[in-house]
């Protein structure tokens, strides 16, 4: 199991107060945007970008690089770990 | 005259979905909470989700409303509002105070007080004109007032109502808002369809309301109020009062003694609502359920006095008078 998607799913869950949903119910390719998927808004991106700086020590600068580091856990997870490689 | 076609409260007495609620209530206890309905049947979960107690009251009381006049959209949402989201406010004030860095936007955006209507827009897809007045407890009045005015001009099925929330801190604070407990701190929303057209089964009628600030004498604000609607004290068969005594021209009561209004058809209002800023919201509520459970009641005035320099007075009639 990679720790650091589960770590985002109850992060995320926790951060976004999403109610009845637990990280089981989450894939690891969902799409988070999508109504399909989680079906997150416009502020959930913006509370994304909180999350990321309060748990992980990342700031999202480039809104370009948000579009697609927020597509999935996959994404995210890929997009922190390259990060911290910086 | 300004029919009401539907009314809604959440409180922390049984009101809400609960046609004869004034007959069982009982007073307030000390230990009373707010009695939620399951707000998933009312709210998608999407938005449920963000959503603190007075927004989920709100939106909830608002669709019931809708649901009741049997109406699609209304045509405008005007909420009164003393203290707003205090829930929302108190997170992002302590988000401010113990957070480094980046600032989490939910509790932000949802803290200021038109929230409340912002989110009942946007739960019914509404684009019609969105108000929110906030006049301390004089905020339900002054929606009122702006609902019959728009009325007076043009729109149908207006959707008015009232909301305010408690939190721990507001104990604490009670003297700086001048608020005299005498009974417990509560939440409570109350929303009603105001239309200038007799519809199938209207409630009741809002014949007048008033709203003064600085007031001096309430007993000669009441004698006038009543004489521009050609009624005399002796025609009321009802006043819901929210006086808590100390009042600059004496105790509520007395003002009604003087006028001559018997004190079993006198009551306190607060005794069953809680204290919060927008009671007299609650007040309307009560003096409907009563109406429609016993006929002999035509003309009903809601007298607020809550806070001494403000003065809230709306004339209630039912569709017989």
């Amino acid at each position: 199991m990679d720790n650091l998607k589960e770590d985002l799913k109850n992060q995320i869950i926790e951060q976004l107060n999403l109610e009845d949903i637990t990280p089981a119910d989450i894939a690891d390719d969902v799409l988070l945007f999508d109504d399909g998927g989680l079906g997150l808004d416009s502020i959930d991106a913006l509370e994304l970008i909180v999350l990321l700086e309060k748990y992980h020590g990342i700031q999202v600068i480039n809104p370009e690089e948000g579009k697609v580091a927020f597509k999935s856990i996959n994404t995210m997870a890929e997009y922190i770990r390259n990060r911290k490689v910086e | 005259m300004y029919y009401i076609s539907a009314a809604s409260s959440i409180t922390h007495q049984p009101t809400f979905q609960n046609v004869g609620f004034s007959a069982v209530i009982e007073p307030l206890r000390e230990s009373s909470v707010l009695l939620n309905p399951d707000y998933k049947g009312f709210i998608d979960a999407g938005l449920l989700r963000r959503m603190s107690k007075i927004l989920r009251m709100s939106v909830a009381c608002a669709k019931d409303c809708i649901s009741q006049a049997e109406i699609e959209q209304p045509g405008a949402i005007i909420v009164g509002t003393g203290l707003g989201c205090l829930l929302d406010t108190e997170k992002f004030l302590n988000n401010v105070l113990t957070i480094e860095g980046l600032l989490p936007p939910t509790a932000f955006i949802q803290s200021t007080h038109n929230t409340m209507a912002g989110q009942i827009s946007l739960s019914i897809g509404n684009h019609g004109y969105n108000m929110t007045h906030t006049q301390n407890t004089l905020s339900f009045e002054n929606a009122l007032l702006d609902a019959m005015l728009l009325l007076d001009e043009h729109g149908d099925n207006i959707l008015v109502g009232a909301a305010d929330e408690a939190i721990e801190f507001l104990n604490e604070i009670s003297g700086k808002l001048h608020f005299q407990l005498t009974h417990p701190i509560t939440s409570g929303a109350s929303f009603f369809i105001l239309s200038n057209v007799k519809n199938v089964n209207p409630l009741a009628c809002v014949k007048d309301s008033r709203a003064i600030g600085l007031v001096q004498h309430v007993g000669s604000e009441v004698h006038a109020f009543l004489k521009e609607n050609e009624l005399n004290a002796e025609d009321l068969d009802l006043v819901l009062f929210s006086g808590v005594g100390g009042h600059i021209s004496g105790g509520v009561e007395d003002v009604f003694e003087n006028l001559g209004i018997a004190e079993n058809k006198s009551h306190n209002y607060l005794t069953y609502s809680g204290i919060y800023p927008t009671t007299s919201a609650f007040a309307l509520h009560l003096a409907i359920d009563k109406m429609k459970t016993d006929k002999s009641l035509r003309n009903v005035l809601i007298c607020n006095t809550f806070i001494q320099s403000n003065l809230g007075l709306t004339l209630l009639q039912s569709i017989e008078a």
